[in-house]
């Protein structure tokens, strides 16, 4: 099993494995994911809760330790990055969160958050480090006049934003952006998607986007990656995934999204909604053949046996169904 | 459109206000709202704008204080539930008007199990029903399988989706004849959601109850209601037949909130959004209330607040140009 890939580029994750737990009856939060980023790239990874797509966004981070597979930035691989060569790595590859509250620091002004970015990673003095700073401030939309403040004194779309200048601190050639907007409300929302847009396209960054949001990844990204239950089971271009998608667990995905043109078509001409039964099921389960079958609303006997090859079913789209076409 | 005759529950002119230490919040500043038997009504905006507090004032529920009904009516059924007393609040609450949240696990007791809780409802409120057969029903009703074993578990022990259901099985114990549903959704996975909104509204069908839908998502709003309030900083600033409203808003905080949702069927071109934050309520801009945000400002809107004019028999505009807001 393994994913499209291309020439040269900037992170390479295959067969990657992490698993949680008793290893009798491990909690399989990635099971076998295999993609790559090209630098300047944004990658979408979708999915519902439990389906791994944080655990697979802080591995890539070094945050856990891997079970099985290989992770290469720049062609190298990360396992075996220790101290200074680790700290490198991950001057190359920063990290957003959802709440931008929970990862600042309470009691230090949002300018010395920065700063402090800095000089863990023993960049500039005293001086450049502030200067450094003021400039990433004005490069995310907040006035400079404003790092001596807390975290507390500012809104969650100020938060956020101070977030994403302290990710882009130590430029970074990656951020991994763990559902950056989830937590804002919509107005705010557009602004930080814009942010994110303009900053990527002014310094060539190359985004991993977590999301749940099926329209806000259309809206950022290049490439989506759907992930179940540990795996990806559908990747391709937006428009690929949006106008012709091809596993059961997408098509239901994007039925299921609350919509403004879907709902008011649908009082028109009756919904053609999917509803999958149950819940997903645990991932301490083993479950044979497709992943997806006990929700599936189109498993047949062949589903429940036989696990579905990962499979290029038109140029760049790939599928694991084994009736995708 | 408000007409009193056959209105469920109506809101006139409400005021609920905050005690804060620079001064009174303005959480609710004087809104006007109806529901209709058996209708769906969304209460639409963003975080802070009061959506939450009008539901809550419905069956009294602020808590008072720091709250406090600084003005207006609300009326059920023609009866003036600010002016209930306990007994009659606690038949209101639960027996005629029944809450959801967002959270489930954050309105389940942990250390009971979910049976217990439900069967409360029905020893508190209707005296006439075996209670456990009832709540066996009311498990059932909700889609939740092996309902006896269900009934005798932990809500830690079920999904989000699982304690939903749960909590909806609770707050449909009495048959209330109105469901205010806050964000019954927000806290789920889409999947499901779809299967949450799905069974709300089979079941509105089945008890011909009206549902009064707070949500910051449009989409949820545009797929069930079928009138909508949109509420900013305390004011209702537009209202009416939900596909006329989000296919022809008269306000711009409508019209910029629909550009700033993310279309499933959109590009990936620039969206609009809205300028600025929501005003801290403590702090309210003079004149209309969302001049500073706003892309058509006069000085006009600056200087004095535009009242809610009606735009036809069923839709009301809260903006002083909305003649001039063609339609998108």
């Amino acid at each position: 099993m393994s994913g499209p890939t291309q020439n040269g580029p900037l992170l390479k994750v295959e067969d990657l494995r992490v698993y949680f737990g008793k290893a009798r009856a491990p909690v399989r939060a990635v099971d076998g994911v295999s993609f790559g980023i090209q630098p300047g790239e944004s990658i979408g990874l979708v999915g519902e809760s439990g389906c791994g797509k944080t655990t697979l966004g802080r591995a890539i981070m070094r945050l856990l330790p891997v079970h099985s597979g290989r992770i290469d930035f720049g062609g190298q691989d990360i396992a075996p990055l220790r101290d200074r060569e680790l700290r490198a790595y991950r001057k190359n590859v920063q990290m957003i969160f959802q709440d931008p509250y929970g990862s600042l620091n309470a009691r230090m002004s949002v300018g010395g958050a920065i700063e402090e970015v800095l000089r863990l990673h023993r960049l500039g003095d005293r001086t450049s480090r502030r200067k450094r700073a003021q400039e990433l401030f004005q490069a995310v939309g907040l006035d400079p006049s404003y790092m001596d403040r807390y975290p507390h004194e500012f809104s969650g779309g100020q938060r956020q934003r101070i977030g994403i200048a302290r990710a882009l601190a130590v430029d970074p050639k990656l951020i991994i952006a763990d559902e950056p907007v989830s937590a804002l409300d919509v107005s705010v929302q557009v602004q930080i998607l814009n942010l994110m847009k303009d900053l990527q396209r002014e310094m060539n960054l190359a985004y991993l986007f977590v999301a749940h949001d099926l329209a806000v990844v259309r809206y950022v990204c290049d490439r989506i990656l759907v992930m179940y239950l540990g795996k990806i089971v559908e990747s391709g271009t937006p428009e690929e995934i949006f106008t012709q998608p091809t596993h059961p667990y997408t098509q239901a995905l994007l039925s299921a999204v609350p919509d403004v043109d879907k709902g008011l078509k649908a009082r028109h001409g009756g919904s053609d909604r999917i509803v999958l039964k149950g819940d997903v099921p645990s991932p301490t389960r083993k479950i044979p053949g497709c992943p997806f079958h006990p929700r599936c609303p189109m498993a047949q006997d062949r589903c429940r046996a036989e696990v579905p090859e990962w499979r290029e079913i038109r140029p760049g789209q790939w599928s694991a169904c084994h009736f995708a076409e | 459109m408000t007409q009193s005759n056959n209105m469920l529950a109506e809101v006139k002119d409400l005021r609920v206000y905050f005690d804060a230490e620079s001064g009174p919040v303005r959480a609710v500043d004087g809104i006007d709202l109806a529901i209709g038997q058996g209708e769906t009504v969304a209460v639409v905006g963003e975080s802070g704008c009061g959506k939450s507090v009008t539901s809550l004032a419905l069956a009294r529920l602020v808590p008072e204080p720091p709250g406090l009904y600084a003005g207006g009516e609300v009326l059920y059924e023609g009866r003036n539930v600010l002016g209930m007393n306990e007994d009659e609040l606690r038949d209101l609450r639960g027996n005629k008007i029944s809450y959801i949240f967002q959270d489930p696990s954050a309105s389940l007791n942990p250390v009971f199990r979910v049976g217990y809780q439900i069967a409360e409802a029905l020893r508190l409120h209707r005296r006439d029903v075996k209670v456990r057969e009832e709540v066996i029903n009311l498990l059932r009703m909700v889609g939740i399988a092996d309902p006896e074993e269900r009934a005798r578990v932990y809500p830690h022990e079920m999904s989000g989706g699982m304690q939903q259901r749960a909590m909806i099985a609770m707050a449909l114990a009495c048959h209330p004849k109105l469901l205010v549903a806050d964000e019954p959704t927000t806290a789920l996975d889409v999947t499901i959601q779809a299967q949450i909104l799905e069974l709300l509204t089979s079941l509105q069908n089945q008890l011909g109850m009206a549902v009064l839908l707070i949500t910051h998502n449009l989409g949820l709003v545009a797929g069930v209601a079928h009138r909508v309030y949109v509420m900013y900083a305390g004011r209702i600033v537009e209202s009416g037949p939900t596909e006329e409203v989000l296919t022809r808003p008269r306000h711009p905080y409508t019209r910029g909130l629909l550009d700033a949702v993310p279309r499933l069927g959109g590009t990936s071109e620039r969206l609009k959004g809205i300028e600025g934050v929501v005003p801290n309520p403590a702090r309210l801009p003079a004149g209309c209330r969302f001049h500073p945000r706003c892309p058509l400002r006069q000085t006009v809107c600056e200087e004095k607040e535009p009242i809610l004019e009606q735009v036809d028999a069923a839709h009301a505009s809260r903006c002083h140009f909305w003649q001039e807001l063609s339609e998108t």
